[in-house]
This record gives C-alpha cells, structure tokens and sequence, in this order.
C-alpha cells in the first residue's frame, strides 16, 4: 500500500486529510511540525507529503527545502497545502521542490485531482 | 413539493431544454431552484411556479429552466479525451482538410471549462501542424449565467484547482484581489462563447470539424436526445467528429452516426468510420 504523511499544526485539518487521502488507498501517518516529519522521514520516507505551510519549529518551506536535500528526499511526491495563496508564494514552493500546490480550504474533489496531478492515482 | 406545482416545472425542463426529471427526484428540483426563489423573494416553489405561469417572460423562463440543468463540469474532465484531441483528432482533421482552419464546437459547455482546457493545450503542448493552424473554439450553453460566467472567465478557489494543475494556474490565470482566478488574455482570445439552445437549430453557428457535447445527453428524454443527435448532425463540416462523454451514446437515436474507429467516444458520419481510418 503507498504512504502518505500528513504533516499540519492543525489536529483537525489533519483528521479530514487523512480521511481523504485513506479513501483514495494510502496508508497514512501524521506530523505536527516540520522537525518531527522529517524525523519520520529519516525512518521511512513515504511516497506522498501533504504539507501545510506555517507550522512551529519548522515550517513547511524550510521542511522542504531540508528533505529534497536528504538522501531518497527526491522520492516523495509533495503537495504543499496552505492558506498562502498568492503566486508569490506559490512560486516559492514550487522552487523551493514542491510538485503541486492546494489552496486551502480544499475538498476531496481537490486533493483527489491533484493527486492525480502528480501520478499518485 | 404538490403535484401541481412538480408538473409545471417538469413540464418547463422537457420543453425548455429536453430535461426529463422523474417525481423520484422532486427533491433535487427544490434544492436547485431555492437559490433562485431565496433571490426573488418567493416564499415556496408554489409562489414562484405561479409567477411563472402569469408571467409570460423568457428572461424568468430561462432562469428557472437553467436552475434545473446540471452544470457541474471541470477542467480536463475524462483527461484521456483532450490527448486524444490533441494529438490525433485534430491534426487529422488539418491534414484532410488542408485549410490550414479548424472550428471546434463545445456544445453544452456550461461555465467554459472544456473550452478553457483545449485553449490551455493548444497554447502549451501543440504539434507542429497545430501549431500554425488557426482553431477556433465556440462554446455554448442555454444557461445565461453560465455562458457570462463562462465569457468572463473567472472561476473561483474550488472552481480553479478541479483538474487544473498549479503550474497551468500560475501560468495561463491570474490571481483577481477577490481570491477568484481569471483566464488570462491569451487563453480568452482563443475561445468564444453564446448562449444557444441545443433543443434548436445550430445552423446560424456555421459548421465545425470537431463537436464535443459530453455530459449533455444524459438528463434528457429520448426525444430530446435524437433532437440534439439531428442538430449535432446538421453541424458536422465532412469528415467531422463528435465526442460524447463517458458512458454515452447516439444508438437508437440517429442513423446518420456510428461510432468512429480508434478514438473512445467519438462518433462520425454514418458510413465513414472505415474510409477515415484508411
């Protein structure tokens, strides 16, 4: 079964992901905050990261900036998710190794079609 | 919902735009037209049934008719379609008509998402026939709202990420200060949109090599699907294709098609799926 980390400061927001990214067939586990996804990361990297933007102790951008530079960081296909929506940062995060981008709030429609986006469905 | 009140709008739909909606299914109608009657102040759908019936006027008429519609649809729907379209439908369509012009017609096309979608891939990835080609893309729909909407080109947060991948956003919309993504210039000159009834004849639309009319069947009753199978037809420049939509066909509705060969959903002048694939 393929993996997916859920990784946002927000219990709620990572409840109804993780519920949605079930339903599509991956098996799901959670961050809080950059540093402990990462750590997970280091234990087994996963196929897919959604990835929210602020978060305390390491945000979503230095997080992902870390990962692509860690070895097998390339792997994952990572779809950033914030409630910054402005091309500015969007841009930031696709430079910064991002494979798509989901404005928040999003539905299961969304995450379903970007998903697909990037090959993960 | 009374009775009466379900066979007037029923009877509106089928005449209007062909929908046949069956009594099983009264609650959907109160939940497309509340809006509609929050708006104009009807208390019930009675009130607004008998302002419908005492008031003779198109404008209302259509309103209430396009409520009833469905117009759900996104950006590169049955993706596999638009491939098909892109590097096979259309470049042969050019090489056999050597005009050097294709006119595409999306008929039904609700709020543009189906228009938009082939502007964006002729402007991102077209062949090297396609590329000095001129296409042109017509839209239409019966809905009023949907066809200005769809002129506008402005679809909001949801709307804008349904199919739509970040690097097409960022590239072919721009961010308005509402939160809505617009259509950039580029993409809105390739497309034209009009408001047209799909139950009337086509011919003042002139004649098109490619027809899509996906998702527009299925609502309707089986007279006004060979009506729409008539005025496709009297459409199709020679050689021409329509495309329907997933789990949708002509059969038992028109003679004049049958299915093409080597393209899903695609349908063809009766006679000459055999000669086009030569």
């Amino acid at each position: 079964m393929r993996t997916c980390l859920i990784v946002d400061d927000s219990r709620v927001v990572r409840k109804v992901a993780s519920r949605i990214v079930r339903d599509l067939g991956f098996s799901v586990t959670e961050a809080g905050d950059g540093a402990e996804a990462l750590k997970m990361c280091r234990e087994s990297m996963p196929d897919a990261i959604l990835l929210d933007w602020n978060m305390p102790t390491m945000n979503g951008i230095d997080f992902l900036r870390a990962l692509r530079r860690e070895e097998g960081g390339k792997v994952p296909r990572i779809v950033f998710c914030s409630i910054e929506n402005d091309p500015e940062h969007i841009n930031e995060a696709l430079r910064s190794g991002a494979d798509e981008f989901i404005m928040k709030p999003f539905d299961a429609d969304i995450l379903e079609s970007k998903f697909a986006e990037v090959g993960l469905i | 919902m009374q009775e009466t009140v379900f066979n007037v709008l029923a009877d509106l739909a089928l005449k209007a735009t062909g929908q046949a909606i069956p009594p099983s299914r009264a609650y959907l109608m109160e939940a497309r037209l509340a809006p509609l009657a929050r708006r104009e102040g009807f208390g019930t759908l009675a009130d607004l049934v008998h302002c419908l019936e005492s008031r003779q006027n198109p404008v209302f008429r259509n309103e209430v008719a396009s409520a009833l519609l469905t117009h759900d649809t996104w950006f590169f729907r049955e993706r596999a379609v638009f491939d098909t379209v892109i590097n096979a439908i259309l470049p042969e369509r050019l090489d056999a008509t050597q005009s050097g012009r294709l006119r595409v017609w999306c008929a039904g096309g609700s709020t543009g998402q189906e228009a938009y979608s082939l502007a964006m891939l002729l402007e991102d990835e077209p062949g090297a026939s396609l590329r000095s080609a001129k296409i042109e893309i017509l839209s239409t729909d019966y809905c009023k709202y949907s066809t200005e909407k769809a002129r506008l080109g402005v679809y909001n947060h949801y709307e804008a990420q349904r199919g739509l991948s970040i690097f097409r956003l960022m590239k072919h919309f721009n961010r308005m200060d509402s939160g809505d993504w617009q259509a950039n210039e580029t993409i809105r000159s390739r497309v034209s949109f009009r408001q047209h009834n799909l139950m009337e004849t086509a011919s003042g639309l002139g004649k098109f090599d490619l027809i899509f009319c996906r998702h527009v069947l299925s609502g309707m009753s089986k007279a006004a699907r060979m009506r729409v199978a008539e005025v496709l037809v009297a459409q199709m420049a020679p050689g021409a294709v329509i495309l329907l939509g997933e789990g949708e066909t002509f059969q038992g509705l028109t003679d004049l098609l049958e299915p093409a060969r080597d393209i899903r959903q695609g349908w063809v002048a009766a006679g000459t799926a055999n000669r086009a694939a030569a």
